[in-house]
């Protein structure tokens, strides 16, 4: 028995270094200000990690202006621009990212804030306790929901106004998120709705913020690192704003019956990032796929 | 390399993250293991209440009652069931959920139907769907 005991714990300890190479930092504020910020896939451990600083490099900001950002870029039309100028390359740097205090805005809920109902703070718990042992996430599958916004490689914004579309791409896995801007366009139907990792989503700009309604999340992935449980039901209100060159501020609704007893809220900000994400001049995504590099399976014998 | 086979199909398929009865669970239940009944089990959750259905079809049995208390990850429910000789008897059914976080937890526990006791093992099935 004790032998059994000392093979999972050892399994939850291997996976969970593997995993994640930055320890859980509950202190850490502002996820997204942490210069040289690194984790594994996903930053760091549980729901309240904001990355950690150091080591540089690889995900850090890179050859950042000294002295404070410059103001937020806008196209020739007036609309604020989410991505790249002409002449400055980067991209935004999402490696970490929470949404429960202390990480991120200062607003944002403690956990024992969270209106968790009775089997969604139990299951949370229950994972925490695993380690992380059972995210898919670390098995390859999609980052879904606001944890597109949490895992490295990088991430930037296509937008095409004269398609009325704009695209998020995510370094991680290479995915993208298309978030329709047609005015007036509504959600198909519950029956209609394919449960997807990304959902279907909508947006539309409120001054200078783009606002982003999805809905038709499937259930298969953890939709923040830590495991917050979400349901079919998860419908999200994100709020994208850019509020100066250096930073995207990102704030977000949860409302999901199924999960939760109430809409709650929270965010982050997200760094730009000058150079490609091992620190080299360049500040381009590059290719990353976590199929090509998996090794955590093996270490799995506790499921 | 039997073992490896069984860790990619492992890895392939997709848990259901959400809450953890929902799905589709098979197994049997019986006084003994030479007396085995199969058993398919649907469960949903629609934000309140736990429905569902046990054997789908033309002598399926609707859920009723049904709780889930996350302090042990305990299950009840309770359901009418139709014996050879057309009898209704209500059966309590009680359980626990194990492997929690598998893509292939297990329900196991006892099926009381009037004066008959018997165990069960449920297993989740995998999502393959979307």
């Amino acid at each position: 028995m004790r032998k059994g005991l000392f093979g999972v714990s050892l399994v939850v300890a291997i996976v969970a270094v593997s995993m994640w190479s930055a320890p859980f930092d509950a202190q850490t504020p502002a996820a997204g200000a942490q210069p040289g910020a690194r984790g594994g896939r996903d930053g760091a451990v549980g729901d309240q990690g904001g990355g950690r600083a150091g080591r540089g490099g690889r995900g850090g900001r890179g050859a950042a202006p000294a002295g404070p950002s410059k103001p937020t870029p806008r196209w020739p039309d007036g609309r604020v621009n989410l991505s790249q100028v002409p002449g400055v390359k980067g991209f935004w740097n999402v490696m970490t990212g929470s949404p429960i205090a202390p990480a991120g805005l200062p607003g944002n809920l403690t956990l024992d804030q969270v209106p968790f109902q009775d089997w969604s703070r139990a299951l949370y718990e229950y994972r925490r306790q695993r380690g992380g042992l059972d995210d898919p996430h670390v098995r390859c599958q999609p980052a879904g929901g606001m944890r597109f916004f949490t895992v490295p490689n990088g991430m930037e914004f296509i937008d095409q106004p004269e398609l009325q579309r704009i695209f998020i791409l995510d370094g991680e896995n290479r995915d993208w998120r298309r978030i329709a801007m047609e005015p007036g366009r509504k959600h198909p139907s519950e029956d209609d709705l394919i449960p997807s990792y990304f959902g279907d989503s909508i947006g539309h700009w409120e001054g200078d913020t783009l606002v982003v309604d999805t809905v038709g999340f499937n259930e298969k992935f953890w939709f923040i690192r830590g495991g917050l449980p979400h349901t079919r039901f998860m419908h999200l209100i994100e709020r994208f704003t850019r509020i100066n060159f250096d930073t995207l501020r990102y704030q977000v609704t949860i409302d999901d019956k199924g999960a939760y007893t109430r809409p709650w809220s929270g965010g982050w900000d997200i760094p730009w990032q000058y150079t490609n994400y091992d620190g080299s001049p360049g500040g381009e995504i590059h290719e990353y796929f976590c199929i090509d590099n998996e090794r955590d399976a093996q270490h799995f014998a506790g499921r | 390399m039997l073992r490896a086979g069984l860790l990619v199909t492992c890895i392939a398929v997709s848990a259901q993250e959400g809450h953890p009865l929902v799905g589709s669970w098979h197994g049997d239940r019986g006084t003994g293991p030479k007396n085995r009944t199969d058993v398919t089990l649907i469960m949903d959750w629609d934000g309140t209440q736990i429905t569902g259905v046990v054997n789908p079809g033309f002598e399926s049995m609707k859920l009723q009652n049904a709780r889930l208390t996350p302090k042990d990850w305990s299950v009840h429910f309770e359901l009418d069931s139709k014996d050879a000789a057309g009898k209704v008897a209500r059966c309590m059914v009680d359980g626990k959920i194990d492997r929690l976080g598998s893509d292939q937890r297990t329900l196991t526990g006892t099926w009381l139907c009037g004066n008959v006791k018997q165990d069960f093992k449920l297993t989740r099935d995998r999502d393959y769907s979307h």
